[in-house]
């Protein structure tokens, strides 16, 4: 086990040094940050000098070696527009997105999984179809307008959830339904389909045989045995959560860091970007970590060596 | 089983429905905070960096001006009490005794000039308001309570470059004691309200002056949300989580005017949305017949009815409506495909390729407006072609004036006169320096010196005429800028999209 972590500590450190290198190169080639920093009418010696005071007349080699050195210690350098530190910046909006990507998260998993385990009791049933029915739009309607429309409705016009911004428990409702709906369908859509495999095993057919109540087979015979499926599903989505939560924060004015990568995508603001970007990084190989170690939980013939 | 299953669906579903989300609707009785909706976060706070319109929507109301406009947009006196003209070069300034502040630092002609010289030319590079004073060449501290501004070339207007953003007053102490860093992000001004907090992307937060030397105003406290999302800020503002809201679409316009509880309010905003076209391109992008044929080809009628559902005005020329130099007898930019056509054979145009580079949405509807635009001139033969591009690639373009032929501009009319808006943005070395017609520039170039109103608007009136003729920018639009407000507030916005919390009253 110890010798697995390590491996998989060693890949994600490469991973990570990757997506950095991607971003810092993808950002250097977009744009220059200088022209926004200034006003209209700036001379050419203005842009020089104030090019040269962020370093960025430095061959991109070397600004890359500044950039690597600084990275291995946690520092992405200042905001050129905020003219903070850049991590701690990303690190202040982290909780407003990780609080609406767990609610989210919450929200999704305590419906898709019984939705996705019920369809499957009775296939093609009303339930069934109609949930499936649900799950497609939600896996297919853009998350701005599911968003929208749940202002409209449960906001504005049932009164009953505050329409934007972040503040009491209240406020977290809809930003959570609009950025968990797309893991809710997947998930629920995966379990229906694993349960509908597991359900025609021996092994069911033996536990119906004993005269084993019939919500102790499905939840605890057949259910479990869909975890592998269902918890990777759940871990992918997790991730997902928050790249989505640009969309979903923007809709909801929800000060996460979804609406800071756009803004400082906008003012090309590199170190802001690159500070998101790693941690977003992070996040995944955090969860794949916590995915593969589950397997090895949820089906002991799994087994890191 | 179908029984459990239905029975928990409905408890949570129900649980859902009963969380307490209590949000009245506002009502005037006892209201003492007013929240503002929004487009987007402020970036800056330090007044004479932050000149977008989301920054000076709040710095306008913690910072004060020497000069400021009433709702008439005339000059009123603000911290200084007159002014008047010593000689061709100097104009005096009496300041306003007894201001202090937001700390307690008293206001004095030191601060003044401590404050007007960061935006002097010879300033740090990113002030961005350091084009207000080109031609100033000194201030000089007279007494505690008086200065005088020297400027190198006589400057009509130097009381109107005071009532922007350049004009803003600093306190010098509190500045040079926390730097430039913290003065951004805990700024103190003399203005009606006060700074308290600012948690970005979510709020802006000020609260009353009560000592502001202007009176009381009508709120104890003052929110600013950014609410980026349009349907998200009108739905706010029906429900009343918001008082009034910046930026309404035009769409939404009828829509709250029907309701018992919000309003829209317009004016016509103090500038243009034009097409800049880059001169020193090759045929036919630099020839003045084409530029008219540009411009005969757009139905701008059309424009102003389906995308902006009415709510603008259809240009007469290059001095918006507001602009004491607009001529109201001037017809509007004429629309014939037929003269559009025959321009163009005139000239020879064989379908050389024009460019129009569009953002999407640097400003309202300018996307789809590039869209119709670009139609329209296909309609007449143009060969006309539409690439959308990124902010900071048009910011890019812009400063290396690297166009590739048309592009959507907003001028704004900041000091509603020619020489604060397309001698501002066109004149010899500015930013949008593209086309030299040296008869032009000397018109414009007289007039801006000159101390003779009546040469001054009939040098504008004939700089206009040879404007027309040549048309680096083809105006489409003087939109009306469009807020949802509450119908229990009094609010007339204002064309130069600033903010002022002393116009907002409680019916």
């Amino acid at each position: 086990m110890r010798q697995f972590l390590l491996r998989r500590l060693v890949r994600s450190l490469v991973v990570l040094w990757g997506i950095s290198t991607i971003v810092f190169v993808v950002m250097r080639l977009s744009g220059d940050p200088v022209t926004l920093l200034l006003p209209q009418d700036a001379t050419k010696a203005d842009v020089e000098r104030v090019t040269h005071q962020l370093g960025l007349d430095k061959p991109l080699w070397t600004q890359y070696l500044i950039f690597l050195a600084n990275l291995a210690r946690l520092d992405f350098g200042t905001s050129i527009h905020l003219r903070q530190p850049a991590f701690s910046i990303v690190v202040e909006r982290l909780p407003a997105t990780l609080e609406l990507a767990a609610a989210a998260f919450v929200f999704a998993v305590a419906f898709a999984l019984p939705i996705g385990v019920l369809a499957a009791r009775r296939p093609n049933s009303v339930f069934d179809n109609l949930a499936m029915l649900l799950a497609a739009f939600g896996q297919a309607a853009p998350t701005f307008f599911v968003g929208i429309m749940l202002i409209l409705t449960l906001s504005l016009w049932a009164d009953i959830f505050p329409t934007s911004g972040r503040g009491r428990f209240a406020h977290l409702v809809l930003p959570a339904i609009t950025l968990g709906a797309y893991a809710l369908a997947s998930i629920a859509r995966l379990t229906r389909s694993a349960m509908l495999e597991v359900i025609r095993k021996d092994y069911i057919r033996t536990a119906r045989a004993k005269g084993l109540s019939e919500r102790l087979i499905l939840w605890r015979h057949a259910f479990r045995n869909t975890a592998i499926p269902v918890v990777t599903i759940m871990g992918i989505q997790l991730g997902a959560l928050l790249g989505g939560a640009v969309v979903t924060e923007t809709v909801f004015s929800w000060p996460g860091i979804g609406r800071l990568a756009i803004q400082s995508i906008y003012n090309r603001d590199y170190a802001v970007v690159q500070a998101t970007v790693f941690l977003t990084a992070v996040w995944f190989v955090l969860i794949n970590l916590a995915v593969d170690v589950l397997y090895g939980w949820l089906d002991p013939r799994i087994r890191y060596s | 089983m179908k029984t459990f299953a239905r029975h928990h669906l409905w408890l949570v579903a129900l649980a859902l429905l009963l969380l307490p989300a209590l949000c009245a609707a506002g009502a005037p009785a006892g209201k003492t905070e007013l929240v503002v909706g929004t487009g987007g976060d402020v970036q800056r706070l330090d007044p004479h960096i932050a000149t977008n319109v989301i920054d000076i929507t709040v710095t306008f109301n913690i910072f004060d001006k020497l000069v400021q406009r009433g709702q008439d947009s005339k000059l009123q006196p603000a911290l200084a009490t007159e002014w008047k003209r010593l000689n061709d070069n100097t104009w005096q300034f009496k300041l306003r005794r007894g201001v202090k502040f937001h700390n307690g630092e008293p206001f004095n002609a030191e601060t003044v000039k401590f404050s007007l010289g960061r935006t002097l030319p010879t300033g740090d590079p990113k002030i961005m308001t350091r084009g207000t004073f080109l031609a100033v060449d000194r201030i000089d501290v007279v007494d505690e309570y008086t200065i005088n501004i020297v400027t190198k070339v006589p400057d009509p207007l130097i009381p109107d470059r005071l009532a922007f953003h350049g004009g803003t007053i600093i306190p010098k102490q509190y500045f040079e004691k926390v730097g430039a860093e913290q003065f951004n992000l805990k700024p103190v001004g003399t203005g009606p309200l006060k700074f308290v907090e600012w948690v970005k992307d979510d709020h802006v937060t000020l609260e009353a002056n009560k000592e502001w030397w202007g009176g009381k105003i009508a709120f104890e406290r003052v929110t600013f949300r950014p609410i980026p999302e349009a349907a998200a800020r009108v739905s706010a503002l029906l429900k009343g989580e918001a008082d009034i809201i910046t930026r309404l679409p035009p769409d939404d316009v009828d829509r709250l005017n029907k309701s018992p509880n919000v309003m829209a309010v317009g004016v016509p905003l103090a500038g243009l949305y034009v097409l800049a076209t880059n001169y020193k391109r090759p045929f036919p992008m630099d020839n003045k017949y084409f530029h008219q044929a540009l411009s005969l080809a757009i139905d701008r009628q059309t424009i102003v009815k389906n995308l902006w559902r009415g709510q603008g005005v259809v240009p007469n020329g290059v001095y918006p409506k507001g602009n004491w130099a607009h001529d109201p007898n001037l017809p509007p930019l004429e629309y014939s495909k037929e003269k559009a056509k025959a321009l163009l054979k005139q000239i020879g145009y064989k379908g050389e390729e024009v460019i129009m580079e569009s953002t999407i949405g640097f400003f309202a509807n300018e996307r789809q407006m590039s869209e119709a635009v670009v139609e329209m001139w296909r309609e007449v033969g143009i060969n006309a072609k539409l690439e959308i591009i990124e902010f900071s690639v048009r910011a890019q373009k812009n400063r290396e004036r690297s166009f590739k032929g048309i592009w959507f501009s907003d001028p704004i009319d900041t000091l509603l006169d020619p020489d604060g808006m397309v001698w501002r943005l066109q004149g010899p070395g500015t930013a949008q320096d593209y086309l030299r017609v040296p008869e032009w520039d000397k018109l414009m170039d007289e007039a801006r010196i000159s101390l003779n109103h009546a040469k001054r608007k009939a040098n504008y009136d004939a700089a206009h005429k040879i404007y027309l003729e040549y048309l680096p920018w083809i105006p489409v639009i003087q939109p009306i800028e469009s807020y949802g407000v509450q119908r229990f507030l009094d609010w007339k916005p204002r064309p130069t999209q600033d903010f002022m919390i002393q116009d907002v009253k409680l019916r």
